[in-house]
């Protein structure tokens, strides 16, 4: 029951967390910055636009990215399988890409293949994310998981491959060339307006939810260590979203297929071996 | 007997279609084709046990006799078409084959095991087969050819079929080498059909490279006669010695060559110059299948290193031909790279070797082939109706056909999406791959190629699905296309198999009622939001594009791969197969 309250609360719970980030990220930077609801501010205003599409095909492949990362959350706040949940992440995440190449809009394009470059950079990270989790419970189930005791200590190297993702997934910088708005105004979501622009925006939320789900996977059991281990990441990815610049996609690449591949698989043999 | 039925059976049908009219050709074919889909059918159903026959001692007089009659047709090709690699790779094989004949004394067992494996190939081979062996009576009524080179045509599919039924039951490997090379001769007839320059070049080289299979297989027949005194599957993996595992190495050469792992790719590729219907058999029911299809039933005598090295070798391929598909524009590349890099991922689960990766080998068959024939089929229907042959081409295909569009969508998400058998299979070989780390790291290598791999393919499916869905406003609907009925009943044919798929993985349980029905879902809402958006026909405005105004053609990505990465993956595949040979050697 509670289970079902959390997955429609989802979207709402992620909009309380981008706010909040904003919040947050403007005191790193001594502003003000908005207030903690302007999300939802947004959203009414966005709802209220008159809609304009440019085709159906393309405002509608937004609003199923909004579905499947749903479904994605609800599987994952379910405990479902950890590597099923991972191929279903993609499957939504593709769903903007296609979205974002139905239109004959250069900056839209040049999103959606960075947007693909970005999957093969983060996605074996995912695999072997659920494999380390599989090595230690004999099964890819989050119940397992989250019914063991943590596992963070012999998990220390995916834990920091795990933040290269988040701050992947998330857009921050150094790793949001993406969708990097001075550059590319927005890449793969720049065609999308009103209610359809409002939809892809809460996905980012949902987006908030999953990876920070994720993340809290590697405290198990203790429900106190997920909670700091939220924190820790939250202010982390923050502060070096602030204090970076961004990189090229091709060193994107790069720092990903070799820093934290490794870091992830070296992981995988010392849970083997060691 | 039923075994015997679906082997001669065929035969019959090649002679009874090759004198016949179009019409009586057309309701023969289709007459054969359910006869064969049943009897394979049955024969599932009534069979539980491992079946065993003998074939007469004449009747070995008579293959023995076949061998050679085909080798010296390999010479003949070869000298008269002046290839050298074709002459001497054929000269080669009749010095080992008389050597083979030479050395005697075998301990016999019977030529025919009828295992699970085979009967699920039967299936495949008459089924799939059958399937666009019906297709190929309407795309080849268009080609420019007599009416005896179209019934040719049928008839060699035919023969095909009987032959693959014949492989996949024998137990003897030198009735095993006289059908590999059978198989070798069909697909040049059908490869060469056009008869036109490039034809002919490409028919040649599958000669030469599927000969490359043939030498192998005699060279394990040799080493298998002079050290383990057998000429039996059966027996040779029963007393396999692991201190002595040369001729499973020279088989699985043979299996690389047919499934045309990656040093040996060109020749798969090169066969796309044929009819489209003869891609579509080759990728899916017969042919290439002969790949996994002989690493699983090698796999018991499979151990340690060799296992290892063929998982790792397999991945590789996946990953490598992932890789280069990318770079791909044209239609038929894109799938068969595709199908190259399936095939090296079926033969490493298979080499694997514990019942979970042989079950996910053997599901990944049976689905790949339901899926690459209709993906074929569809090719074709563009080829035919529309004169599409490239993936940026494809744009306005929606305003011409949408039926096409859907079976082309079907046919991709049920490579790739969960409810399908293929995602299920290689969600199954993730967990072995998973499994097996603690034994060896070789696994983790395993591991990432699959996870590379498998993210490269979904890249390239959803590359051709994006451009599909493009919808030229223009168009409007005064230039749709009716395509002919036999298209459409072949498409649904084998949509409808596909969708018993996902019952059977229903009750498979592997896994929840949720997480099949979700992204059935997901992808059955679009097309019915579609409509209703449609109908609400909410405003149209031109694309932002930062107020950009210059007019830009918009092609799809593509991932360039330098000549020095193809090399790169050229020398590791060679040199992962020489490690096998030096590692089992040491």
């Amino acid at each position: 029951m509670i289970e079902i309250l959390l997955i429609l609360l989802a979207p709402v719970a992620g909009g309380l967390l981008y706010g909040f980030e904003r919040v947050v990220r403007a005191r790193m930077q001594n502003r003000q910055g908005p207030p903690l609801l302007q999300p939802f501010y947004d959203m009414m205003k966005l709802i209220d636009k008159q809609t304009l599409i440019v085709n159906p095909t393309h405002a509608l492949l937004g609003v199923m990215h909004f579905v499947a990362l749903w479904a994605v959350v609800a599987f994952t706040i379910m405990g479902g399988n950890l590597l099923y949940i991972v191929f279903l992440h993609l499957l939504a995440s593709l769903f903007l890409v296609l979205a974002a190449f139905s239109v004959k809009s250069i900056f839209s394009h040049l999103g959606a293949n960075r947007e693909l470059l970005s999957m093969i950079a983060y996605e074996p990270i995912l695999v072997m994310f659920a494999v380390a989790f599989y090595m230690l419970n004999g099964s890819f189930s989050i119940d397992a998981v989250r019914a063991n005791p943590s596992a963070l200590g012999s998990l220390l190297f995916l834990f920091l491959a795990f933040l290269f993702v988040v701050q992947l997934k998330l857009k921050k910088s150094p790793f949001d060339a993406a969708k990097a708005h001075q550059e590319i105004v927005g890449g793969a979501e720049v065609e999308f307006s009103g209610l359809f622009f409002e939809f892809v925006y809460m996905a980012l939320w949902l987006e908030y939810v999953f990876v920070y789900l994720l993340l809290m996977l590697f405290a198990g059991d203790n429900i106190l260590l997920g909670g700091i281990l939220f924190c820790v990441a939250f202010l982390l990815v923050n502060l070096v979203d602030n204090a970076t610049a961004r990189v090229r996609m091709e060193h994107l690449i790069k720092i990903f297929l070799g820093i934290a591949v490794s870091l992830a698989a070296l992981n995988l043999l010392g849970l083997a071996y060691v | 007997m039923l075994t015997q039925i679906l082997i001669l059976s065929p035969l019959l049908f090649a002679f009874a279609v090759l004198f016949a009219g179009v019409r009586l050709r057309n309701i023969l074919t289709v007459v054969f084709v359910v006869f064969l889909a049943g009897v394979s059918l049955v024969h599932l159903l009534f069979i539980n046990e491992p079946l065993r026959y003998d074939l007469p001692h004449e009747l070995h007089t008579l293959f023995f006799f076949f061998d050679a009659l085909l080798l010296l047709f390999f010479l003949y090709v070869g000298i008269a078409k002046k290839d050298p690699l074709v002459a001497s790779l054929a000269a080669s094989q009749i010095v080992l084959y008389a050597a083979v004949k030479f050395v005697n004394g075998a301990v016999g067992s019977s030529d025919f095991l009828i295992d699970n494996t085979s009967l699920m190939m039967y299936l495949i081979v008459n089924i799939v087969g059958g399937i666009i062996v019906i297709y190929s009576l309407k795309y080849i009524e268009s080609e420019e050819f007599s009416r005896l080179k179209k019934n040719g045509f049928i008839a060699v599919l035919f023969f095909f079929l009987g032959v693959m039924n014949f492989l996949v039951g024998t137990n003897n490997i030198e009735i095993f080498f006289l059908l590999f090379e059978l198989t070798t001769l069909c697909s040049y007839i059908l490869i060469g059909y056009r008869k036109d320059t490039i034809s002919t070049q490409n028919a040649l080289r599958a000669l030469w490279m599927n000969q490359i299979g043939g030498v192998a297989i005699l060279a394990a027949l040799l080493l298998a006669l002079v050290s383990y005194k057998t000429l039996s599957f059966d027996l040779l993996i029963a007393n396999i010695d692991t201190a002595y595992l040369f001729p499973i190495v020279f088989l699985l050469l043979a299996a690389f060559v047919k499934g045309a792992a990656i040093p040996f790719e060109k020749w798969l590729l090169g066969a796309m110059v044929a009819p489209t219907p003869v891609s579509a058999i080759l990728h899916s029911a017969t042919m290439v299948k002969i790949a996994p299809f002989l690493v699983l039933k090698l796999s018991p005598a499979m151990s340690g290193f060799l296992s290892e090295a063929v998982m790792l070798f397999g991945t590789f391929v996946f990953f490598a031909a992932s890789l280069l598909a990318l770079s791909k524009n044209y239609f038929k590349e894109i799938l068969g790279l595709s199908t190259i890099a399936l095939l090296s991922f079926m033969m490493a689960l298979a080499a694997i070797g514990t019942q979970e990766a042989i079950l996910a080998a053997s599901i990944l068959m049976v689905f790949h082939a339901l899926s690459k024939a209709l993906l074929f089929l569809q090719l074709g229907i563009l080829e035919k109706e529309f004169h599409l042959k490239y993936v940026n081409d494809i744009e306005s295909l929606m305003s011409y056909s949408p039926l096409v569009v859907f079976f082309i969508v079907f046919g991709f998400a049920s490579l790739t999406l969960p409810p399908f058998g293929v995602f299920i299979g290689k969600f199954m070989a993730f967990e072995s791959f998973a499994a097996g780390i603690q034994e060896s790291p070789v696994f983790l290598a395993a591991l990432l190629f699959s996870a590379l791999g498998s993210v490269f393919l979904t890249i390239l499916y959803f590359k051709v699905l994006t451009k599909v869905f493009v919808r030229d406003m223009g168009l409007g609907d005064s230039k749709r296309k009716e395509i002919a009925c036999t298209y459409k009943i072949t498409s649904w044919a084998l949509s409808v198999l596909l969708g018993v798929g996902i019952v059977w993985s229903l009750a498979q349980r592997l896994f929840g009622m949720w997480e099949i029905l979700i992204p059935v879902l997901l992808i059955g809402v679009v097309p019915l939001l579609l409509y209703v958006f449609v109908l609400q026909n909410a405003q149209r405005v031109k694309e932002y594009n930062c107020g950009e105004k210059e007019e830009v053609v918009l092609n799809m990505y593509y991932l360039h791969t330098p000549s020095a990465v193809q090399k790169t993956i050229l020398i590791l595949s060679l040199v992962f197969l020489g490690s096998l040979f030096v590692g089992v050697a040491l």
